[in-house]
């Protein structure tokens, strides 16, 4: 194999590790769509929030395997949060308003964290062991598996608690119609903020695996949410396990573009094929068309 | 309120004489008093409202988050700088800069105004990151995140003080507002407020959903390029980062705190978000004004516990923004650091309080103060005319066959209806009448089969299509433009004739009382009949209502019934769902019923009603047939 190759397979193999992160992001869309048909504008903020929180937690003595559930938490607690003050109300009155809310709390969220932990990017210690793995002459770092297990360990345990315990099937009955599950006993609002708080729990965990890759700061929420995005959309905001797919794929495309095109670019792959995603096929490539109803 | 002043004038013309006052105040500003810095606030005030009105067109007129503008701004900012750095004269160098925004807009405008809601906004967000980061990396023609420096020109040899700049700039706004309102407030407007309620019934209506979301968003990316190339004369020195998101949310604030959908809240929203830095450092007027926002979001929900009711979420969440803020403005060691945290709980207080704006919190109350002499209902003209129809086929559907997923909604069918007939379409629920109604009027596509409306075969699947060749229906899950008035809802719908004719449409369905009433005030059984006036208006040769008497009251059935008799008078061919056996007879030539999808029975209302297949469908099996067939009769409607 010829060395150039090598680097660009280097490139493409840590890209879509990296991916599964947008993967998970995703997923939390998926969630949150699925439940109640809206989605966190601010789901990259809550990323970072989980992140530093996790970080603080870790400041504090606290070890990484307790620092991560703690982050979890307070994602949870920040994504119920966001349901309750920028998205219910609007959803009651059928307007885009929860659109713009949760801009809004996102934003705050970036001001919030400027102020609480700074404005520079920020390692994050983990226990792993510091070296690399290497198959077929392409290394892998430890912190880069992590993500890639625990974004699919995530996804997995979310979509079997969703399928196998009666709190999941419930939610997957509002998700279907929120007004014959009420009249069925679910509370359907109930519902809707536990998808939120689920999918808020799964955007801290997603911070805590990214941040030993990527470092921590203010600055990483935007674009995180905007590749979180282009996966869910790619994929379908609707359907399961594309996400993985489309993930992977976003996450060399990026690094690949980076390498290949200068560092200003890295956005750019995911940016375009999120606009014609949206331009040819809305509902993404493995979701369902739906049809117009009068 | 206690107290109010009737005026003669009407509420048009008020607005008129307040917009030319505030104008020239404005204008006369800079001859008053000295002060190059505050005449450089006034000339960004004046760029911002005409970007903020830009951005109204979307966001609010046609009630999309639109995430793009900061950019398109820049680019107009952008393509200006370059074109005066190349020595184009400035009236060119504007028009560039138009371009430089309208050019892209447009690009994005395909793929982003088929989109609805949150994928709307990703496009705009996702292009408006695009955007700036081909600014940044374009080194070679922007200079990148270095930042581009321009010399101010002159026009037409006019040496440009700030002075007459800021001139400059008021006039532009003077213009941009009087077209905008021109604009928005014609026909075309009234479409973009009805697309939003139904974009569906706009199609069907033949008023062109895309087309005409295309130009208000085309309209708003002008007056982004616009304001671009003024800010980039006005400042001398462009960077991309200046365009990014951390804009967009200021002008966000800016459309949504003075209030959507208006052109005085679009000047109010730029003159808060012009001020607002300013307010940031001088922290002893801005706790003031913190204190002063909290004890007004604090004045309705205590106006509800008083009346012993509890505040409702809009009233209770805006009061804990505005107290979040104040902690901030007393606590906060420097509050300029926590800026975009202020903005973002401002923000959340005028989403969630006031949906209106401060201009439209004003508007309301002006309005109870004030009396102002009301608009007159004009004199309704025209209306249905008695009129021979000719002989020959005016709809045919061969052979359409429609299937969801395994379910065959519409089967084989074949339907033949003869012009000026009044043709029934009855059987039980789910049998699809309403799928093969949306497949003749072009909501969906058929799977096989073909649709002639007057000899012409309109292209499958395209609700404008079946439009133009003649159709136009009603809906049976409404579909009323709930923005609209009456009035407007007809005005809307019409190719020609003004305002007296849409009288007349209404004054033919009964409704030319309710003519001022919203949509979204009037009661179901009138939404019904606006409906059918609505369609009416476009002077359809086939009129398709779906269950038009579906939830009707009796006597309102019986004016429906007359209703339909005159529209069969004017020569109209009619193709009508209903369930009410009655209305069939009285109203209907042929009919024919469909069952699971397929044809069963077609023949005169009472050939029909004695068909043994019809009774089955409806009824169930033979055994209770004869039973059945006495209830039938037997039944009243």
């Amino acid at each position: 194999m010829n060395a150039d190759f090598l680097a660009l397979a280097q490139m493409a193999v840590g890209g879509g590790l990296m991916g599964m992160a947008y993967a998970l992001m995703a997923y939390g869309f998926q969630l949150t769509y699925t439940a109640g048909k809206s989605v966190n504008f601010g789901q990259g903020e809550l990323v970072m929030l989980g992140a530093f929180i996790g970080l603080s937690l870790t400041g504090i003595g606290l070890p990484y395997w307790a620092a991560v559930p703690g982050a979890m938490v307070a994602g949870a607690a920040l994504g119920w949060f966001v349901e309750r003050a920028a998205v219910r109300l609007a959803l009651q009155q059928r307007n885009e308003g929860w659109i713009l809310l949760t801009i809004i709390v996102g934003l705050f969220g970036v001001s919030a964290a400027e102020n609480i932990w700074g404005r520079d990017d920020k390692p994050f210690p983990v226990p792993w062991p510091e070296g690399a793995l290497e198959f077929f002459g392409i290394s892998v770092t430890w912190p880069e598996l992590v993500i890639a297990a625990g974004a699919l360990g995530m996804m997995a345990l979310v979509e079997l608690a969703k399928r196998y315990t009666m709190l999941g099937i419930a939610v997957q009955a509002v998700s279907a119609d929120p007004d014959s599950a009420e009249l069925c006993g679910i509370r359907s609002k109930s519902a809707i903020s536990l998808s939120w708080a689920v999918s808020g729990a799964a955007a801290a965990f997603a911070g805590t695996i990214i941040a030993p890759v990527t470092t921590v700061g203010p600055t990483m929420a935007a674009a995180l949410t905007l590749k979180a995005f282009s996966v869910a959309v790619v994929a379908g905001l609707d359907s399961g396990f594309g996400l993985v797919l489309a993930g992977i794929a976003l996450g060399s495309a990026e690094n690949l573009s980076g390498f290949l095109l200068g560092s200003g670019w890295r956005e750019a792959p995911g940016l375009i094929l999120l606009i014609l995603a949206l331009a040819l096929r809305p509902q993404g490539i493995f979701g369902k068309k739906i049809i117009r109803k009068v | 309120m206690l107290f109010h002043v009737n005026l003669a004038l009407r509420e048009k013309t008020a607005e008129r004489i307040m917009r030319l006052t505030l104008f020239c105040c404005l204008a006369a500003l800079p001859m008053l008093w000295h002060g190059e810095y505050a005449l450089g606030l006034l000339t960004l005030m004046a760029v911002y409202a005409v970007l903020l009105m830009g951005l109204d067109a979307t966001v609010g007129y046609l009630g999309q988050i639109n995430l793009a503008q900061a950019a398109l701004f820049g680019l107009g900012a952008y393509g200006t700088a370059l074109a005066i750095q190349a020595e184009v004269p400035l009236p060119l160098a504007l028009l560039v800069g138009i371009a430089a925004a309208l050019i892209p807009g447009a690009a994005l405008a395909l793929p982003a105004l088929r989109l609805e809601g949150p994928q709307f906004a990703l496009s705009t967000l996702s292009f408006a990151t695009l955007s700036v980061i081909f600014l940044n990396e374009s080194e070679s023609v922007t200079n990148g995140a270095l930042g581009l420096s321009i010399v101010r020109p002159s026009l037409f040899n006019i040496v440009l003080d700030s002075t007459r700049f800021y001139w400059l700039c008021l006039t532009v706004l003077f213009v941009t507002w009087w077209a905008s309102q021109l604009l928005l407030r014609s026909r075309f407007g009234l479409a973009i407020e009805a697309l939003r309620d139904s974009p569906t019934a706009t199609d069907a209506l033949g008023i062109g959903t895309l087309r005409h979301k295309a130009l208000a968003f085309a309209w708003g990316s002008a007056l982004a390029g616009l304001a671009g190339a003024l800010h980039a004369i006005n400042f001398g020195y462009l960077q991309p980062a200046a365009f990014g998101y951390d804009l967009m949310v200021i002008l966000l604030l800016g459309v949504v705190f003075g209030g959507r959908r208006n052109q005085w809240g679009a000047f109010a929203g730029a003159a808060v978000v012009t001020m607002l830095p300013n307010l940031l450092s001088n922290r002893t007027l801005f706790s003031s004004l913190v204190t002063l926002g909290c004890l007004l979001a604090i004045a309705p929900p205590i106006r509800t516990l008083l009346s012993r009711k509890i505040p409702s979420f809009s009233q209770t969440a805006p009061v804990a923004a505005m107290a979040a803020a104040l902690a901030l403005a007393l606590f906060a060691s420097n509050v300029e650091e926590w800026r975009k945290g202020i903005f973002a709980l401002f923000l959340f207080a005028a989403v969630v309080g006031l949906p209106d704006g401060i201009t439209g919190a004003a508007t309301t109350i002006l309005r109870k103060l004030i009396r102002f002499a009301p608009d007159p209902l004009p004199v309704a003209t025209g209306g249905i005319q008695t009129a021979k129809s000719s002989a020959g086929l005016a709809l045919h559907a061969s052979k359409i066959r429609k299937s969801f997923g395994g379910v065959k909604a519409v089967d084989n069918v074949t339907l033949e209806i003869m012009k000026g007939e009044t043709h029934g379409l009855i059987g039980p629920n789910g049998s699809g009448k309403t799928t093969l109604v949306n497949l003749i009027s072009g909501l969906y596509k058929p799977d096989s089969g073909s649709v002639e409306i007057f000899g012409v075969r309109p292209k499958p699947g395209s609700l404008m299509s079946a439009f133009s060749a003649g159709s136009a229906r009603t809906f049976q899950n409404l579909q009323p433009f709930s923005g609209l008035t009456a009035l407007g809802s007809i005005m809307v719908c019409q190719r020609d004739g003004g305002i007296s004719e849409a009288m007349g449409w209404l004054h033919a369905v009964g409704l030319q009382e309710k003519a001022r009433l919203r949509c979204s005030e009037m009661s179901y059984g009138d939404l019904r009949f606006l409906e059918i006036a609505r369609a009416l208006a476009t002077r359809p040769y086939v009129l398709m209502l779906d269950e038009p008497a579906a939830g009707m009251s009796k006597p309102d059935i019986i004016r429906l019934v007359d209703l339909v008799t005159s529209i069969k008078r004017a020569g109209i061919t009619i193709l009508l769902i209903e369930h009410h056996q009655d209305v069939i007879a009285v109203l209907c030539d042929r009919v024919s019923v469909m069952d699971g999808g397929q044809l069963i029975a077609l023949g005169t209302p009472d050939q029909v009603r004695r068909n043994p297949k019809v009774i089955e469908a409806y009824l169930g099996s033979d055994e209770t047939a004869t039973q059945a067939k006495s209830e039938m009769r037997a039944q009243p409607c």
